[in-house]
């Protein structure tokens, strides 16, 4: 527990001791409450961001500096009770558990106090230094009310703040009471539970103390309370210890008998009532607040979830996300992409000739700019998700969405990062961490890839105008496009059911209220997301670029370039020449190690009649979508590019019907591109679904490929 | 006394019990819908497969199954 005021008493005759004082705060509340809009209005503040140990839930720091005190506000992600659920409350509840701290500040939302207060009771069991910052006061005053600051701190035991970080109310407050609160000493604990409750925790603090992890009576306290409450977390921490034999035996009775006193299912159920009781009591005595009329929210909501208006006003939004994201997206796209290649052509042309500038200008600079390259796209699209989330519409989106997707065992919500998938897988695997549970978002991860990217489409394209040339082509891609998204569904479907059966997933989702975003906080997310993305998966993509780069250009083949130069020059027209460079491209990417592994494993594709130059360009698929039909080009030797009839017609000679529809299969299902991948392996830690999302899709892949070709073979294509 | 999967768009009602397993009855009390608790039903979508309740001045977000565990009494 806290010495530090002691410190600190002395530390007031000598500044420069002050100076080196150190506050350490972590800031705890609810979903929903504006906690980030508050931390931002803190003036003067350093953020810093980070990432929680293990999971991929960001970590915010604030720190501030006042009359001479160095404070620390650690942001945890919001946390709707100790009995935690999502990985996100685990996080903060590890957080608030295990790590030294001095101070916690809870943050609760005056709009609904008394369930925020439930919390807040959890939390004042840990007897912990603290203050409540009760925040959106301004709605509150707005319709009439006000909360009594003064009573609440009788009550409660510690001191209140009133804020509004909208009319930046109370900030300066938040920041002068940490610094009161550190200097003294706690104030006693005043919060109790019923008689009958109290007893039993007296009996289990008595034989805790037998042990000297419990020396301090105010943390046997608590882990007295979290056993009465059913805690995992603290099973699992007392389970080794030698006093564990004797809890164990005297809990299972305490169970028994209270749950008969009280005539309750579980004692969870018995304190949870007990919070809710005394917070009820609370809001009661200190929330003075008017009647409410159906408030503007409402009003809202009887347009935009109306039961027939809801979901086309829905897809609407959708579809602007979308066209917003992947069409404007594209315009700086197309900068950054003129941009890396106008400078690797310069400084190939001002650096001498050789195997560094080749690595410059060949490998690195276009690596970089692979990466950079999906920046819009993710600054977009996050930009729209986060403007549903903070307006508070993400969560009728899940509501209006959920009744269909339920059937596919995925929940509303994943309707998003689903729809991004059709514009670009990247920024679809990031958008997926709106769905804060791990399974939900796992198997929504893991079928994303079947919603075919924009970068897919050249490839569709060429092979319907191919082979499709009878059909109107509009028809043929649509089938293709939804054919993917209903191979998806039904994948999830089957994922939900062989991996996590009669697990049983609960759906109770807080609707907030609408709000106008705060523009601070937008903007603060845009940052975090972007650097994030930079460092985590950006370091991936880039290497992953370079090796590809590799593979497509060793070994070097200097004779065979010395006497295609020669004929190069000896050609008469143009023409020849031009044909003549790209059989020379076509044979150097055919000896070099990309080449050499795609002949090499093309028997895996001989089943469904691809040719050599096919399975290569399948594999250069995975390093990015947009190569395989330039792939091609060079390969068959036509030089790259869509608007070349030439490959149209080489394709027709060389590929039968069986084996393009084999192809549109494969394109549309097996692995993404290595930069996907590289930000689904930053996304989800754990090894385990990283190896399964890395095999599955491409055997999948492989035996629908298969199925496919040979049923048109039966049926005598 | 009755299921909330049975109550009509714009009843109110107080929760006698709640027969969800962890850890929707953990969600469920978190979000404040516990035994005794007022609550009123706001919408629900046309196949009636998602609910929207008002527990206190909390708008929760519920599917068909939870709503068949909240038993309640209809209010007057």
């Amino acid at each position: 527990m806290n010495t530090h005021h002691e410190s600190s008493l002395s530390a007031e005759n000598d500044k420069s001791l002050v100076k080196n004082s150190k506050i350490k705060v972590v800031v705890a509340g609810q979903p929903n409450v504006g906690k980030s809009s508050l931390l931002n209005a803190i003036g003067d503040a350093r953020l810093h961001t980070g990432n929680f140990s293990g999971v991929t839930v960001d970590t915010k720091v604030v720190d501030i500096k006042k009359d001479g005190y160095d404070i620390s506000l650690v942001d945890l992600p919001g946390i709707y009770s100790l009995n935690a659920y999502t990985p996100e409350e685990q996080v903060s509840k590890n957080y608030l558990i295990q790590e030294e701290y001095d101070i916690i500040i809870n943050i609760v939302d005056a709009n609904t106090l008394s369930r925020n207060l439930i919390f807040t009771l959890q939390l004042l069991d840990m007897h912990k230094k603290m203050i409540l910052v009760i925040n959106m006061i301004d709605e509150i005053e707005a319709k009439g009310g006000s909360v009594d600051k003064d009573k609440l701190e009788m009550l409660l035991g510690i001191p209140v703040v009133l804020s509004s970080a909208k009319e930046h109310k109370g900030i300066d407050e938040i920041v002068d009471t940490i610094i009161e609160v550190y200097k003294h000493p706690k104030e006693k604990n005043k919060i109790y539970y019923s008689e009958r409750i109290e007893l039993r925790i007296e009996k289990l603090i008595s034989i805790l103390k037998k042990s000297p992890h419990f020396k301090d009576p105010d943390f046997a306290r608590f882990v007295a309370i979290r056993l009465l409450d059913r805690d995992e977390n603290i099973y699992k921490m007392i389970h080794d210890l030698p006093v564990w034999i004797e809890v164990h035996d005297i809990l299972e009775k305490m169970y028994k008998k209270l749950e008969a006193e009280f005539d309750e299912e579980s004692t969870t159920d018995i304190l949870s009532n007990e919070r809710a009781a005394l917070s009820h009591n609370l809001q009661m005595e200190a929330l003075k607040i008017p009647e409410i009329q159906e408030s503007l929210s409402e009003k809202i909501d009887n347009i935009l979830i109306h039961p027939v208006l809801g979901l086309p006003i829905f897809l609407f939004f959708m579809w602007g996300l979308f066209q917003l994201t992947f069409e404007l997206g594209n315009i700086p796209m197309n900068w950054i992409d003129w941009f890396f290649s106008n400078s690797a052509n310069y400084i190939s042309e001002i650096l001498p000739k050789g195997e560094f500038n080749s690595l410059l200008t060949e490998g690195v600079i276009p690596a970089i700019g692979a990466v950079v390259m999906f920046l819009p796209n993710i600054l977009i699209l996050f930009l729209g998700i986060n403007l549903l989330e903070q307006t508070g519409y993400m969560a009728r989106a899940a509501y209006l969405m959920d009744g269909f997707l339920k059937k596919f065992g995925l929940q509303g919500k994943a309707f998003v990062p689903l729809v991004s998938g059709f514009g670009c897988t990247v920024p679809a695997y990031m958008a997926a961490r709106t769905l804060k549970n791990p399974k939900d978002r796992i198997i929504t991860m893991l079928v994303l890839g079947f919603m075919s990217c924009g970068a897919r489409l050249p490839i569709y394209v060429l092979v319907i105008a191919a082979f499709f040339a009878n059909h109107n082509p509009g028809n043929v891609l649509f089938a293709i496009y939804i054919g993917g998204a209903v191979l998806g569904l039904i994948v999830a479907k089957i994922l939900r059911v062989v991996l996590f059966k009669g697990e049983p997933e609960p759906f109770v989702m807080e609707i907030p209220p609408y709000r106008f975003p705060s523009m601070k906080s937008l903007l603060m997310d845009l940052w975090i997301k972007t650097k994030m993305f930079l460092k985590k998966a950006g370091t991936f993509i880039a290497v992953a670029a370079m090796i590809v780069w590799f593979l497509s250009t060793y070994p070097h083949h200097p004779k065979t370039e010395q006497i295609f130069e020669k004929k190069i020059e000896l050609a008469t027209n143009k023409k020849s020449k031009e044909s003549l460079k790209n059989e020379l491209n076509a044979k150097l990417l055919e000896d070099s190690y990309l080449g050499t592994i795609g002949k090499t494993i093309n028997p895996i594709f001989k089943p469904f009649g691809f040719d050599w130059r096919m399975t290569v360009s399948v594999i250069a698929g995975l390093a990015a979508k947009e190569v395989v039909v330039s792939t091609m080009g060079t390969l068959y030797a036509v030089g790259g590019g869509l608007e070349n009839n030439g490959l149209i017609q080489k394709m027709k000679e060389n590929v039968d019907f069986k084996a393009a529809v084999a192809l549109i299969i494969i394109i549309m299902i097996y692995s993404p591109c290595l930069a996907a991948m590289s930000t689904f392996y930053a996304e989800i830690p754990q090894w385990l679904w990283r190896t399964f999302y890395t095999v599955y899709p491409n055997v999948l892949a492989w035996l629908l490929a298969y199925t496919v070709y040979n049923i048109l073979k039966i049926a005598g294509y | 006394m009755k299921k909330v999967s049975q109550m009509n768009i714009g009843d109110c009602a107080i929760v006698r019990k709640i027969t969800a397993k962890e850890p929707i009855r953990g969600r469920l009390t978190a979000m404040g819908i516990v035994k005794g608790a007022k609550i009123k039903v706001l919408k629900h979508t046309l196949a009636k497969q998602t609910w929207d309740i008002l527990a206190g001045n909390t708008k929760v977000g519920l599917r068909e199954e939870e709503a068949e565990n909240i038993i309640v009494e209809s209010e007057k």
